[in-house]
Parts: structure tokens; sequence; C-alpha cells
């Protein structure tokens, strides 16, 4: 028996599996049978019922799956690996920092904060120039800038990070 | 009579155009970028030439080549879809300086409507209503906010040269104005080159209300009512649709016509839309005018049944318009979803990459135009629109539960893409009785971001998205296990769970 906790939308799911694919999902025994039709499409029989399904694998242990034009993105972990990752969560709080990322590629226009500024949660910090918008970036936390990666002016990745807050 | 048009364009409006030149006999020619080699309006060509490089100014907007490119295969014309210089007046004079047919309005009608104040004069003088506010551009911030207190805050401020929402900010107090008076500016200077702008006063909770026109190079008119279009973000357009569910007989009859006088007040022919700003109360005020073919055209090609390309076709030929008015009817009909490659929780970046899976919906009532395919990339260069699914129902309710039932089988995987906010969007409220205006997605869905909006998808699918993630976990899991414990001759080598 394979026990898994799956996390969509916060919620979080407690699916076990044995080996001859059925699927025990909250006290209901159901038959399961996924197979691949195509490059990330499956069909899912799970009891009577049939479902077209699209995933793909986003990273190591995160999926993204469409069923009727509804999207999840579910977090899937063995009860062992989710029991580990709540702790390592508590300890991760306890040195609460918040890197701002470029959520996209393009030019850093223009930098509101400097190294030392005290900021609030939602103030404007930066103006990112992508797609030829200027786009307003919000800070995601209160607290001190303590570093800032870029200057006015220059070119950023996607996901580099721009400044650091504390 | 036209035999080869070059189309220059790409994605799915080049071969939306392609499927017209092929029905009506004529050779059409593709140009492609190098990201662009083997896409998807390049193999339905009849022909293809390489223009250039990837960015668009050394390819699909490099006027030069473009046009000498058309002499030396010997296309009779130039379709320019819509985007890249589709209204650029500079661009259209060339072709017509060359001798070749362009297949839109004259260099003169996109000039008189390009430059959005001098638009507003000449609607001015047409009586086609218009936003109250300036019809010359500001010649500096204080000249602005004098103005705003005249007409009243919050007021827009609008790139002269501009559209598509670039060089736009809305401005609520006088506090605001100097800074959105510059970034409006820089906007129009990056965007169009020019950095003129014009004050707008701000209409509350309009519905952006668009007519389709038609007209022959001999001064004969046509409408083909209106598309509603307003929801949208950054004055992008998401959904459209065919009829307007506010529009009454009496506000259409008007509004038609309004949009007559337009496209005759600036001696306009070929396909055209007059875009209108239309307020609770019904009064509806010009907002400019689309001198090409429109992205939803097919909403308006469903309700009608004409094909405005082959109308755009005819009427470059110069042919006169076979269609009159009284042919023309109202029935069912007909949205639109425009299909982004992006991830909107992630403030709506563009996902690029490769197509991995896609697998086109069809049935009743369903149409899709497309630039993309199994194994197309999706080049960073270019507008990251991948396909468009149009639905089209006996009326509203049933062109809704087409679409819904269309976005369920339509798969692609490899980008992210926003069909299931079409989804959102199809459940709320706003939507459904069609009391939405133009900031229904910044009021209702931005707010939900990141993730939020997630949270109103269907429960059912939640916990059967939670047995499939599973699923594939464990398949992965044991494939691991054998690739470790177990010798070459395993059978679970045979399964791959990409």
């Amino acid at each position: 028996m394979n026990e898994f906790v799956v996390t969509i939308n916060e919620r979080k799911y407690s699916v076990k599996i044995d080996l001859s694919g059925v699927v025990v999902l909250g006290g209901r025994k159901l038959s399961a049978d996924l197979t691949p039709i195509a490059n990330n499409s499956y069909v899912l029989r799970l009891g009577d019922k049939v479902f077209e399904i699209t995933a793909n694998k986003i990273n190591q242990e995160k999926y993204g799956i469409i069923i009727d034009a509804d999207y999840f993105e579910a977090t899937v972990r063995t009860q062992l690996k989710e029991t580990a990752s709540e702790l390592q969560n508590k300890k991760a709080k306890a040195f609460h920092h918040s890197e701002v990322k470029a959520p996209m590629p393009g030019l850093l226009l223009k930098l509101r904060v400097k190294e030392g500024d005290e900021i609030k949660m939602g103030e404007s910090i930066m103006i990112l120039e992508a797609m030829k918008m200027e786009n307003e970036l919000r800070s995601p936390s209160s607290g001190v800038v303590t570093k800032i990666n870029f200057k006015e002016g220059q070119s950023v990745e996607k996901d580099s990070v721009i400044l650091t807050i504390e | 009579m036209i035999k080869k048009i070059l189309i220059a364009n790409r994605g799915e409006i080049a071969h939306r155009i392609i499927k017209a030149c092929r029905e009506s006999g004529i050779i059409s020619a593709a140009i492609y970028s190098d990201a662009d080699k083997n896409a998807l309006h390049v193999r339905r060509a009849d022909e293809a030439y390489l223009i250039g490089e990837s960015p668009a100014s050394e390819s699909y907007l490099n006027k030069e080549k473009i046009i000498s490119l058309a002499k030396k295969i010997g296309a009779d014309a130039i379709h320019p879809g819509y985007g890249f210089l589709s209204e650029n007046s500079q661009f259209i004079k060339m072709v017509e300086e060359s001798g070749i047919i362009f297949i839109g309005p004259s260099s003169k009608s996109v000039e008189m409507m390009g430059e959005k104040t001098s638009a507003r004069r000449l609607m001015k003088r047409n009586n086609v209503p218009i936003v109250p506010g300036t019809t010359e551009p500001l010649n500096n911030s204080a000249e602005g906010k004098k103005y705003a207190l005249e007409i009243g805050y919050p007021v827009m401020l609008k790139a002269a040269a501009g559209g598509g929402g670039k060089g736009m900010r809305k401005v609520d107090s006088p506090d605001q104005f100097d800074e959105s008076f510059e970034r409006a500016r820089n906007e129009s200077l990056k965007a169009f080159g020019s950095d003129a702008v014009y004050i707008e006063k701000f209409i509350e909770h309009p519905k952006h209300i668009e007519v389709q026109i038609l007209g022959d190079k001999f001064g004969n008119y046509i409408h083909m009512f209106e598309r509603e279009c307003s929801v949208q973000r950054r004055h992008q357009k998401v959904i459209e649709e065919a009829p307007s569910i506010s529009v009454d007989p009496v506000t259409r009859e008007k509004i038609t016509s309004a949009a007559i006088e337009a496209a005759r007040a600036c001696q306009y022919y070929n396909a055209g839309t007059i875009e209108f700003l239309m307020d609770k109360n019904k009064n509806f005020y010009f907002l400019e005018m689309n001198t090409r073919l429109q992205v939803e055209h097919p909403v308006t090609e469903m309700i009608t049944g004409i094909d405005l390309v082959k109308q755009q076709i005819r009427i470059a030929e110069g042919e006169k318009l076979l269609l009159n008015q009284s042919d023309l009817s109202i029935h069912g009909h007909a949205i639109e979803c425009r299909v982004y490659a992006e991830d909107v929780d992630n403030n709506f970046s563009p996902s690029t990459g490769k197509i991995i899976h896609h697998r086109l919906t069809s049935g009743p009532g369903i149409r899709i135009d497309r630039g993309i395919d199994v194994q197309s990339e999706v080049p960073v260069f270019y507008d990251p629109m991948l396909s468009k699914v149009i639905a089209w129902g006996i009326n509203r309710d049933e062109a809704m539960s087409r679409m819904k039932r269309a976005l369920g089988e339509y798969q692609i995987s490899g980008v992210i893409t926003n069909i299931p906010v079409f989804n959102w969007i199809m459940k709320q409220k706003t939507f459904l009785d069609g009391t939405f205006d133009i900031n229904f997605l910044d009021n209702e869905f931005i707010p939900l971001l990141p993730g939020k909006w997630k949270e109103d998808s269907n429960r059912e699918y939640e916990e059967i998205a939670a047995v499939v993630g599973a699923l594939l976990k464990m398949n992965e899991m044991k494939i691991k296990l054998s690739e470790n414990f177990t010798g070459s001759n395993n059978r679970w080598r045979e399964q791959s769970y990409e």
C-alpha cells in the first residue's frame, strides 16, 4: 500500500493506492486506472467514471493537471515526505525573509527603494518594462530592503532575484 | 483579378488568410522569420519565403524587404493581417506606390484615423459622438491639469498615436497627474515613436462595443452589427461576443449608423471596425477606428455567415459590394476566447516553449483559428496568442455551453495557457447576466491573483486531480525502483510517463 498526501489549493487529500490499483480516498474504495494516450495526455478510469486528463510534471513533487478546462497544481508527497516537509516549513518560518523575483524577463526601468529602506507589503517598489508595457511591482512583504542586485536600466531574466527583504 | 497574395503576417491570422486564398483559388505566399521556419502558417501556404531574423523588426516589420519580395515573386496583392504593418500608413503608401494592391484601406484613411486627436476632430465634424476631452495633443502637464479640472476627474491620458492600451493612463486626482503624464508619454514614445498625449473624460463603467463595417471603393457601406468586447485586461480583449447582450434594437440602429458615418468621414474602403464606449444609459462615444481586420472577426462571421477575408479581397480587387444591408441579419450568438500562452498566476508572464501535446476540439458550432500545432515552438519574439476558440449557438446560452464543452475537450501542453480563466469567467454572475463592463476582470478577477481564483474550481475535479497526482507519482516511483533494482529485462521500462 502506497500512501500519498496531495495538496491542491491548500487543501490536503490523503490518497492510498494498493498494488492491484484500488484507490482509497476519504474512506471510499475505488478501482483506478491511468493510461497514457499521448504525450501528457491520459485517460483515467475511476470506478465507473471516465475522465480525460492532461498532466505535466512541474518539478520533483508538483504536477499541473487539467480536467475539463479546470487546472490544478498538485503537490504530491509520500506520507513520510509530507511529515518531513512540514517540519522543515516550521523551521523556515523562524527565519523569515522574502526575495523579490522578476516575474518576467524585462528591463528594470525604475527602482523606488534603496538598501536599508523600510517598506510595507503592497508598496510599489519598482517598474519593470516587458512586452512594451510598464509593469509596477509591489512588495510581497513588509520589512527592510537588505540587498539590491540590479541597477536601473539593467535587463533582468525571469526569476532572477532583484532584491531581498528581511 | 488577384492571383497571388503575399501574407505579411504570421500565426493564426496568416493561417486564416491562407484558408480564404485556397478557397478562392488564389496562390498564398507566406513569409517567415528564422524562428518560424516550420510554423503552421508556413506549412499551410502554397509558397513560403524567409524574410529575416527572428526579431519582428528584422522580419515581419521590415517594409522594404516585404515589398521587394512581393515584386520579385509576382504577388499582385499584400494582405497585412492585424498588428505588425497593418495600420502603418507609411507602409501602405509604399505598397500603393509599388503598384501592388494593399488588401485594406488607403494610406490616407489610415492616416486620418491613426492619429487619435485628428480622428477625434474628424468625428466631431461628422456628428459622431466622441468622449469629452481635447482634440489636440497636450503641450505639457500643467495644461493637462487645467483641462482635467474642466472636465472633471477621473480622466484618461492617451497616446495620440496609440492603441492597444499602450501609453494609456487613468488619473484619479491632480496629485497623480504629473507622474502619469510622464509615464504615458514615455510608453507612447517607446511604443509608437511619438510622445503626443491627449486627455479624455473617464467614462464610468463603460462597455466596449464595436461595429464591423465593410465599404467598397465606390462609397457603398454596410455594417455587420456589433461585437461586445468588454472582457479585457489592460485594454487587451480576452473574450468577444456577437451580438452584445446589452445592445437593444434602437441602440443598434443608432450605433451602426454612427459607425457608417465614421467610415464615410475618412473615405474608408475594405473591412474596418469602429470602437465605441457605451455607458449605462446606452450613450455611446467614438473611441477609435481599427483600419484592418480584427482578431475577433470570426464572431461576426459566425452570426452573419459572411467570410470577411474574402470580402476584403473582393473589395481590394475593385469589385462593388454585392451585399445589401437588407441581406444581413443576426443569426444566433457567437463567443470567442483568445487562448494565450501565459502564466496567469505569475503576473500573466508569457509562457514560451514547445507545444508537446495539442488536441483540437470540434463538434457542433465550434471553430478554431490557430497558429500552432504539435511540436510548434512558441517563440519569445511575438505575441503569445496560440489560438482562438469560437463557439456558435442559436442563443447566448447555447453558445456558452458549447464553449464550455469545447474548452474542456481542448488539450494543450508544453506551455501554460489561460484556458482555465475562461472557465472561471463563464461561471461569474456579472458575465452571465450581461452586466459586466470593461472593469470586470480588474474588479473581479485580478484581486484573486495569484491562485485564489482556482479555489472556485470544481471540487469533484479537485479530488480527481488528487488521485491523478498520486497515480503519476506512484508510477514514477515504480519506474525508478525498477531501474535501480532489476535487470534490463523489465516490463516497467516499456512504460514512459513523460
